[in-house]
C-alpha cells in the first residue's frame, strides 16, 4: 500500500515541522528560563553560569569533542527509547540495557584478540546482544504474561545494575590485580584493537559520533521509508487494526524491543570503547534514563532525537563548568526534568497559544 | 530479640511503612484514573523536605508535615498538566522523577553545602509505642481505612467511578477534574509521607541516593496488589520481607573465605527484584488496571 505509506510519511514530516519541533524548542527554552530563575533565587550568578556552560559545551575543540562524545551516547539511548515508542511500548529499561551493553563491550574488548577492523564491530555486536537480552525479557513478560513493560523494565534495571556492579564487575569479571593494574578496579583494560579511533586532535571525539548519526539516519529510513517500518508504526498506532491487516504483531514487538535494547547497549559500548577503555569499578552514568528525556524532547522522531541528543550532550559537557560558580552539575537533570514536563504539557501549550491551534496529540508517541 | 527471625521481623516492620504508604498513594491516584509513576520523585522530595524541616525547627512532627506538603506540592504539578493539560501521564510522571532528582541534589548543595549525606548530626525523633514509630501503625491502619473509604463512602464511590467510567460519573454531576485533583494530591501526600519516614524514623539522616528505587518498588507493589489498598499492603510487606531476608543473608556471609570470593552480594541484592518479576509474571496473572487509568478526560469526546 504505497499510497498509505506516502501519506504516513507526509504526516510524519508535518508533525515534525509543526507538531513537535516548535513545542519541543519552546519546552527546552522554558526549562532553561525557569532554571535561570532557580539559580538566581539561590543567590548565585545565573548569567555567569550559563555563559560558562556554553563555553564548556562549544568553546574550542576540546569542549566540542566532549559534547560530541556525550551526544553520541545520548543519541543511542534516545533512539532506543524512541524505537520502543514507535510500537507503543515505554522502555524505561534503557539504563539497564545500557549497562549490560557496556559490560558486553568491555568483556569482548578485553578477552578476545582480533585484528583492528574486526574487533570494534565484534565488541559492538556483543554489546547489542547484551542490551537486547533484558529488553526481550520484558517483551516476553508483556506478550505472554501481561506484565506491563513500564513495571518490568524498571525492575530489570535494578536486576542488571546489582548483578553487574555488585557481582560481575567486583567478582568473576574483575581484572586480576597485577603489576601496573594494582590500583585499577573494574574489568580488564580492552585491547588497543577494540578502541574507537579518535577523530579530532586535542579532543576525545571518536567515531562514535558518526556511528550514532548513521544509526539515526538508518532508523529514520527504516521507519519512514520501508514496509517493515510502516508495520512497526501500524502496531504502535493500533495493534488490533494492524493484526486485522495481517501484521504479525508479536513478532514486530519483539523486533522493535530487540532493536531498542541493542541501541541502548551500543550506547554503553561507545562510552566503554571510546573513553573508559574498561568497565570501571564505579560507573554511575544515567545515560539510559536521560535517553527517556532525549526521546520525549525529540518527539520520538529519529532526527528529532538526534537534535535533542546534541542539546543534552552539550548541556552535560558544559555542566562541569557550572561548578566554577558554585552550581552542582545535577542542575542539568533539573533542566531535563522541566523540559520533559513542558513536553508533557504540550497540549496545554497548544491551548494557550491559540494561533498554533493544533488538537491535542492522541495516544501513542507523545 | 536477637534471634535472626526476630531481627528479620523488626526489619520488615521498619522498612515496610514507606513502601506501604507510597504504594497506597499510587492506588488512590490510579483508582481515580491518573497514572502516577512519579512515586519515586514524590518520596524523594518528601524525604528531603522532612529532613530539612525537622533539622530547621527541631521538631520531627514539623518534618513529617513538611514531607507531606512537599509531596502535595510536586503532585500538584502532575495534577495540573495531566488534568488540565490532558498530558500523557506516564511522561509527566517521568518528569516528576527527573525534577525531583535534580532539584533535591541542587537544594542539598544550596542548603547543606554537600551532595552526599546532609551534615545533620541528630534529627529529632518521633515518639514510639512498643518501640515502633507512628509510621508503622499508620502503615497498617491506612490501607484498611482506605479500602473502607473506597468501598463504602460517597467520595470513595465517586473516586472509583471517575477512574472506571468518567463519562458516566460526569453525567451524574460528579466533577471529574475535581475528584482527580483530590486523588492526585492525596496520593502525593501519602508518597511524601512515605518518603518522610526514611529520614525521620528509619535511617535518621538524608543522603542523596534516597529513596534508591523504593518508589519504583511501591509502583510494583501497587500492581502486584491489583490496585487495591489491602493488596498493596500485603505486596509491600512481601517486598519488605524479601529485602530484609536478602539483607540478613548478606550480613550472614563471612567477609573472608571461600564464600566471600563468590561475591554473592550482587545476586542477593538483585534477588528481590527478580522474585518480583517472577511473581508478576507467574502468579498474579493479568492484573486489570482501572478502566480509565491514564486516559485524560475529555468531556466532549465520544464514548
Amino acid at each position: 500500500m504505497p499510497e498509505g505509506k506516502a501519506g504516513f510519511g507526509e504526516r510524519l514530516r508535518r508533525a515534525l515541522a509543526a507538531g513537535t519541533a516548535l513545542p519541543s524548542a519552546l519546552a527546552v527554552a522554558s526549562a532553561l528560563a525557569l532554571g535561570f530563575v532557580v539559580i538566581a533565587l539561590t543567590g548565585k550568578d545565573a548569567a555567569g553560569g550559563y555563559a560558562r556552560m556554553l563555553d564548556g559545551a562549544l568553546g574550542g575543540p576540546e569542549a566540542l569533542g566532549e559534547t560530541g562524545v556525550k551526544a553520541a551516547v545520548l543519541a543511542c539511548t534516545g533512539l532506543s527509547v524512541a524505537l520502543a515508542f514507535v510500537v507503543g511500548l515505554f522502555n524505561i529499561g534503557a539504563e539497564g540495557q545500557f549497562i549490560a551493553g557496556a559490560l558486553g563491550a568491555a568483556v569482548a574488548g578485553a578477552s578476545v584478540r582480533l585484528p583492528g577492523p574486526l574487533h570494534v564491530p565484534f565488541a559492538l555486536g556483543c554489546a547489542a546482544a547484551a542490551g537486547a537480552l533484558p529488553a526481550l525479557a520484558a517483551t516476553w513478560l508483556k506478550a505472554k504474561r501481561g506484565v506491563h513493560e513500564v513495571i518490568s523494565t524498571i525492575l530489570l534495571n535494578w536486576v542488571v545494575i546489582y548483578l553487574v556492579h555488585d557481582w560481575l564487575v567486583v567478582g568473576p569479571l574483575r581484572a586480576p590485580s597485577s603489576g601496573a593494574n594494582v590500583s585499577a578496579s573494574g574489568t580488564a583494560q580492552i585491547f588497543a584493537s577494540a578502541e574507537l579511533p579518535r577523530l579530532l586532535e586535542g579532543s576525545r571525539l571518536d567515531v562514535g559520533l558518526p556511528l550514532a548519526v548513521a544509526f539515526a539516519l538508518l532508523a529514520w529510513l527504516l521507519l519512514g521509508r520501508t514496509a517493515l517500518g510502516y508495520e512497526l508504526r501500524a502496531v504502535g498506532a493500533n495493534a488490533e487494526a494492524a493484526r486485522a491487516a495481517g501484521v504479525p504483531v508479536a513478532r514486530r514487538l519483539y523486533l522493535a524491543m530487540a532493536l531498542s535494547g541493542a541501541l541502548a547497549g551500543v550506547g554503553g559500548a561507545l562510552l566503554i570503547l571510546g573513553t573508559e577503555r574498561r568497565y570501571p569499578g564505579v560507573f554511575r552514568t544515567g545515560y539510559g534514563f536521560d535517553g527517556i528525556a532525549v526521546a520525549l524532547v525529540g518527539g520520538a522522531h529519529p532526527l528529532g532525537v538526534l537534535a535533542a541528543a546534541f542539546f543534552f550532550g552539550a548541556m552535560r559537557a558544559g555542566a562541569t563548568r557550572l561548578q566554577l560558580v558554585g552550581i552542582h552539575p545535577s542542575f542539568t537533570e533539573l533542566i531535563q526534568g522541566l523540559a520533559v514536563l513542558f513536553v508533557a504539557a504540550r497540549p496545554l501549550f497548544a491551548a494557550l497559544a491559540g494561533a498554533l491551534g493544533r488538537p491535542p496529540a492522541g495516544k501513542g508517541a507523545p | 530479640m536477637s534471634s535472626p527471625l526476630a531481627s528479620l521481623a523488626r526489619s520488615v516492620l521498619d522498612f515496610a511503612p514507606p513502601l506501604v504508604l507510597a504504594a497506597l498513594g499510587g492506588v488512590v491516584s490510579e483508582r481515580a484514573g491518573v497514572v502516577n509513576i512519579g512515586l519515586e520523585g514524590l518520596m524523594r522530595v518528601g524525604a528531603f523536605a522532612a529532613c530539612f524541616a525537622a533539622y530547621a525547627t527541631g521538631s520531627a512532627w514539623a518534618g513529617l508535615a513538611a514531607g507531606v506538603a512537599a509531596g502535595v506540592a510536586l503532585s500538584a504539578v502532575h495534577a495540573f498538566v495531566s488534568i488540565h493539560g490532558r498530558a500523557d501521564q506516564v511522561v509527566s510522571g517521568i518528569a516528576l522523577n527527573l525534577i525531583a532528582l535534580g532539584l533535591v541534589t541542587f537544594l542539598l548543595e544550596a542548603v547543606f553545602g554537600t551532595t552526599g549525606t546532609a551534615p545533620v548530626d541528630t534529627l529529632p525523633e518521633l515518639p514510639t509505642l512498643l518501640g515502633r514509630s507512628p509510621y508503622t501503625y499508620l502503615a497498617f491502619a491506612a490501607p484498611f481505612a482506605t479500602e473502607w473509604a473506597l468501598r463504602s463512602t460517597v467520595p470513595g464511590l465517586r473516586l472509583r467511578a471517575v477512574g472506571e467510567h468518567p463519562h458516566a460519573a460526569a453525567t451524574l454531576g460528579v466533577s471529574v477534574a475535581r475528584v482527580r485533583w483530590a486523588a492526585v494530591l492525596a496520593g502525593g501526600a501519602l508518597a511524601g509521607l512515605g518518603g518522610s519516614a526514611l529520614p525521620l524514623a528509619i535511617l535518621h539522616r538524608f543522603d542523596n541516593k534516597m529513596p534508591a528505587g523504593l518508589g519504583f518498588m511501591a509502583l510494583a507493589a501497587m500492581v502486584f496488589g491489583k490496585w487495591t489498598p489491602i493488596g498493596a499492603l500485603f505486596a509491600s510487606l512481601f517486598f519488605a520481607f524479601g529485602n530484609a531476608a536478602a539483607d540478613t543473608l548478606r550480613s550472614a556471609i563471612p567477609r573472608t573465605g571461600a564464600l566471600a570470593a563468590w561475591h554473592l552480594d550482587g545476586i542477593l541484592l538483585a534477588a528481590p527484584y527478580l522474585l518480583t518479576l517472577a511473581l508478576l509474571g507467574g502468579f498474579v496473572g493479568r492484573a486489570v488496571p482501572p478502566a480509565a487509568d491514564g486516559v485524560p478526560f475529555d468531556p466532549e469526546a465520544k464514548h
